[in-house]
């Protein structure tokens, strides 16, 4: 069985990329055959964090206009087996999409026999951030720990209640997870961020994991290589945990508190 | 005393014929083709014949009354707006059902005097089993209004009646937003934006940080709002 997974949050710059890209890395890495979508047409980003830009020949819009194959426009992986990338149209605008292309698109992938479908949606609440989020059976809130962010996520999860192909069916709900995003445990116990407590109350979302500010985040996109592959950032030992977790496995929560630094470390850095 | 007679109104499911042309051959022959199929069916049924093109023939009535004798049917009347056709309808014999503008209101009337029914019985709280969520409105309208989860900012909760909340408000909320002046709020914890009961209101800013702790009741005294720690 297929599942498409949209990862969203309202608000731009938090993550969702980073996040899509490797959350999909991550699943494709346990074996799962992966697609990732990047539905913000006109700013295409994905295929940079993936590190694919320079092969994408055709594009989402394309197929979606039927002016391409879904096979001619899916990029593989180079890194990891079983991961495809569907780049986002940088010419066109998020018009180009339409409900029933982006239907036959995502029929066709489960047909290709896909397990998960992962959906980069654009920020905002407009017709891109809704088509991303249509055909969902689970989501992945992403949301950084401060109060713009955390209503935006909030706002997002209200139409996922009432806007998705789910909820105009009466199917059982999307399921819902949280990912805190650029978590600094120092600067919440000074105050300056919200706590995870915080938000999960906030929103009463389960928490599926949170991944602490690294500087090896910014780097990676850079590289155009998913951070979850650098295997001594914690950055991708969080990522790792979400995509376990999120495959049912119970871990315990990480990189919620401030690391104790022992002598050593405080002599010679990290 | 016994009745002679009784005049009563009464409803009666009648046969209505819809005439799309003003040819009367051409009907003529529609009809005929109708009845060869079923024609036990049509014996002495009452028929109310209904127009709808306009430019009827003077004689088209009078020679499709006839027709319908013929078929043994019983033409008893046409529902027209058409001045012209009422007249003609006079000289057939036929009574004329002014029906069309009464026949849409009707449905109206029956949805009226269901709501009053609705409102005599029985009408219980609004529950909503989930947190409310920023961008999220919920009315309750008549009657109160019971949330499980949260109101979130940037949400807002309104009914007629009282408001519950098992959760924290930090959006907006109103009770009693038809004017009803002993409509009340409960909640597990008020961080509300904005508490309004019938019209008055208190931002965020004006409510005391110690009515912010815990479950609360808020009520109006004297045209002002009164919290109560509960």
């Amino acid at each position: 069985m297929s599942r498409v997974v949209v990862v969203t949050s309202g608000k731009g710059g938090v993550g969702k990329t980073t996040t899509s890209a490797s959350f999909s890395t991550g699943l494709a890495l346990k074996g799962y055959k992966v697609a990732v979508i990047d539905f913000d047409v006109g700013l295409r980003n994905l295929d940079l964090i993936m590190g694919c830009e320079r092969r994408v020949v055709y594009d989402f819009v394309n197929v979606v206009q039927g002016e391409a194959s879904l096979q001619q426009a899916l990029i593989k992986d180079k890194r990891v087996p079983n991961l495809y990338i569907l780049a986002a149209s940088q010419t066109r605008d998020k018009d180009a999409l339409t409900l029933e292309g982006v239907e036959k698109v995502i029929e066709d992938l489960k047909e290709a026999g896909f397990d998960y479908i992962v959906c980069d949606s654009p920020a905002g609440i407009e017709k891109g951030a809704q088509l991303a989020l249509y055909f969902a059976d689970e989501a992945l809130i992403v949301t950084n720990p401060e109060v713009s962010s955390v209503r935006d996520s909030d706002r997002i999860l209200g139409i996922l209640q009432a806007k998705s192909k789910r909820a105009e069916n009466g199917d059982a709900p999307i399921v819902e997870h949280l990912v805190l995003t650029r978590y600094n445990p120092a600067r919440v116990e000074t105050g300056e961020m919200l706590s995870v407590e915080d938000v999960i109350d906030l929103l009463s979302v389960k928490l599926l994991g949170a991944i602490p500010e690294s500087e090896d985040v910014l780097n990676a996109s850079n590289a155009g290589s998913p951070v979850v592959l650098d295997e001594n950032s914690a950055a991708a030992q969080a990522y790792n945990d979400v995509v376990d977790r999120f495959l049912g496995e119970e871990i315990e929560h990480r990189f919620l508190t401030v690391e104790k630094k022992g002598l050593f470390k405080k002599l010679f850095g990290k | 005393m016994n009745k002679v007679i009784d005049l009563k109104g009464s409803i009666l499911s009648l046969t209505v014929l819809k005439l799309f042309s003003n040819d009367i051959e051409q009907t003529k022959e529609a009809l005929e083709a109708k009845v060869s199929q079923a024609p036990d069916f049509f014996v002495g049924i009452p028929v109310v014949l209904e127009p709808e093109v306009d430019n009827l023939d003077p004689t088209f009535l009078a020679l499709l009354v006839e027709l319908l004798h013929q078929k043994q049917m019983i033409p008893i009347g046409i529902r027209t707006q058409d001045e012209a056709i009422k007249e003609q309808a006079n000289y057939a014999g036929l009574a004329v059902f002014t029906e069309e503008v009464k026949s849409k209101k009707r449905p109206k009337e029956k949805k009226e005097q269901g709501g009053a029914e609705e409102q005599t019985g029985l009408k219980t709280a609004m529950v909503v089993n989930h947190a409310v969520r920023s961008g999220q409105q919920i009315y309750a309208k008549d009657r109160d209004l019971i949330v499980m989860g949260s109101v979130n900012p940037g949400a807002e909760i309104i009914a007629d009646g009282n408001v519950h909340v098992y959760g924290t408000i930090r959006g907006k909320v109103f009770a009693g937003s038809q004017g009803e002046i002993s409509a009340r709020i409960f909640a597990q914890k008020i961080d509300a934006e904005l508490v309004c009961i019938a019209g008055l209101y208190q931002l965020s800013e004006d409510i005391l940080p110690e009515y912010k702790t815990g479950f609360v009741e808020v009520a109006l005294m004297n045209e002002q709002l009164n919290f109560k720690l509960l």
